[in-house]
């Protein structure tokens, strides 16, 4: 195969500038613009080099596979190093959206999509390979809740490979190469798709709705603010943790059936919110804060002691999460009810101190747990983004 | 096509301050994985080799440390089949031009290999060029990988050399 690179790329350039400057009159401009505006995803691209893996301060993409491994038994440090020498490199081409290496259909290499991937890893990992020195400050397995209803299929994992994108293909493609070059190191554990709303569905910077109908990631911080840096991003501790963060994993199965049975005043007490806008009871926006102490004239509290909002509202300082939650659609049974809910994240510094008071109460007292069941459950260390040459992970497996 | 070819033609004029790095430039690089070989195993490398000078260049072999062998292969249609055999005199780059070293395709051979090469391995290889000076590239990672109806574990491959 013999081409004229360079030579080739100039004159598709050429060739489409003159397809443009035919096109030059009012209309062929419009012509222009809608093609531009349905190929938009495809050329959209997220950072990958920085003090941060990609995929988390950053607006939800449309669609996701969370990948779970468990390595092989006679994997070490250093088979866990060439292994992230792989994924490195893969999540950096793929997040520009070019092939990776040796990719049997490069062709389906269509366009960034906004494609990202982080790896994280489950505190069984640090203990197969002897890393417990290793692990982060509140950084452990979860404690078991009274509403838990916890399967195997859905939890744990030694390795988490967390992918998404704005498309599809470019998701299933992507995932495919980085599964392909994880098979030497691990075997999958589970693999759990969701999605969220598709590119131009939502303006940027706004929370999207879950199958329930609510709007859901309200009040979480504000992306890019110094905010979201104290609740995520951990700046001490071991080195390879620096730039990186806690993930809490919960799947969480949605009783839509008993849900719809219930009216909009109803659904809105249980969560304090507005089902409309988001707006607490208390308020008028999404962004209003929501007044707890708030009666109605017959002395009832506006936001009731088993609203939602009220058990997850902090009650110390730092008791603050930042959740990203995709929603699952795993088919329905013969009676058409659907198995359906959220592949819910957040993110944090510190597990024992930010999740773990939140869930405490919403395990004692949330009405919501009446529609809600949490399925699937895991917790994963993603280390820091790299720069230049370096390695995911480098300073955990060197 | 022939307009715009000449339109950038007088492109390398203008660059010549620039060009001084010439050669062949080799992009992409990967090597198959080989963790079930043993002593005389097989693999092979891949990606994409530039030749940025003004003269044919051809790529006549290598060296590495972990194979004895280094071949330049194609893979060609012999009696009916796909067969892999050693290419006669090279692999000839055209002046300005790119070839693509690819499962099922051409490809620089790495034979006897003296150590099981495993998936994210990274070796480091010469390419022998007559025509150009031989470049050597480092950190050539080793991808698990399958397809190109190639199988260098299989007994039964056929080498025509």
């Amino acid at each position: 195969m013999v081409s004229r690179r360079g030579f080739l790329a100039g004159g598709a350039a050429a060739a489409a500038s003159g397809a443009v400057g035919i096109a030059a009159g009012a209309a062929g401009a419009s012509l222009a613009a809608e093609a531009d505006l349905e190929t938009f995803a495809a050329s959209r691209q997220a950072e990958f080099y920085g003090p941060h893996q990609s995929g988390i301060e950053l607006d939800i993409q449309a669609v996701t596979n969370m990948v779970a491994f468990d390595i092989k038994e006679s994997v070490t440090k250093a088979d866990m190093l060439r292994w992230m020498r792989l994924l490195t490199d893969d999540i950096a081409r793929l997040t520009a959206g070019e092939p990776v290496l040796a990719d049997p259909a490069p062709e389906l290499a269509i366009g960034a999509a906004r494609f990202t991937a982080y790896v994280g890893f489950g505190p069984s990992l640090f203990s197969k390979l002897g890393l417990e020195a290793q692990m982060p400050e509140g950084f452990a397995e979860l404690p078991a809740f009274g509403v838990d209803q916890l399967q195997e299929r859905y939890s744990a994992g030694d390795v988490l490979i967390h992918i998404a994108a704005d498309d599809p293909v470019v998701l299933a493609h992507g995932t495919r190469g980085l599964v392909r070059d994880s098979m030497p190191f691990a075997s999958v554990r589970w693999v759990q798709p969701g999605f969220a709303h598709s590119p131009g569905m939502i303006p940027a910077g706004l929370t999207h709705r879950n199958l329930m109908g609510q709007v859901d990631g309200t009040a979480n911080p504000e992306l890019g603010s110094s905010d979201f840096d104290s609740v995520v991003w951990i700046n001490d501790g071991p080195e390879w943790i620096k730039g990186g963060t806690l993930l809490v994993f919960r799947r969480i199965a949605m009783q839509l059936d008993t849900w719809d049975q219930l009216g909009t005043p109803s659904k809105e007490e249980v969560i304090g919110r507005k089902l409309s806008n988001g707006a607490p009871l208390t308020g008028e926006r999404e962004t209003d804060v929501p007044d707890l102490g708030a009666r109605h004239p017959n002395g009832l509290l506006v936001i009731p002691e088993f609203a939602h909002i009220r058990r997850a509202a902090p009650q110390e300082s730092g008791e603050r999460i930042f959740r990203r939650p995709f929603s699952y659609d795993n088919g329905m049974n013969e009676r058409g009810s659907m198995d359906v809910g959220l592949l819910w994240t957040a993110y944090q510094r510190d597990i024992s101190k930010q999740y773990l008071p939140i869930q405490r109460r919403l395990e004692q007292l949330d009405l919501l747990n009446q529609w809600t069941v949490p399925i699937g459950s895991a917790v994963f260390a993603i280390p820091g983004g790299v720069q230049g040459s370096e390695l995911l992970a480098e300073a955990l497996f060197s | 096509m022939r307009k715009i070819s000449l339109l950038f033609l007088t492109i390398p004029l203008l660059l010549t301050g620039c060009a001084s790095t010439g050669g062949v430039v080799a992009e992409d690089l990967w090597v198959k994985s080989s963790e079930m070989s043993m002593q005389g195993g097989m693999t092979a490398v891949y990606g994409t080799l530039t030749n940025n000078t003004q003269q044919d260049v051809v790529l006549v072999g290598g060296e590495t440390e972990i194979a004895g062998v280094v071949e330049v292969h194609e893979m060609t249609m012999i009696g009916g089949e796909m067969k892999m055999q050693e290419i006669d005199g090279g692999l000839t780059i055209p002046a300005g031009m790119s070839i693509v070293l690819e499962p099922g395709g051409n490809h620089l051979m790495l034979m006897m290999l003296t150590d099981d090469l495993e998936a994210g391995e990274e070796i480091s290889v010469t390419f022998d060029f007559d025509g150009a000076e031989d470049i050597t590239v480092d950190g050539i990672v080793a991808k698990p990988a399958e397809g190109g109806d190639e199988d260098y574990h299989s007994g039964e491959m056929e080498m025509d050399n």
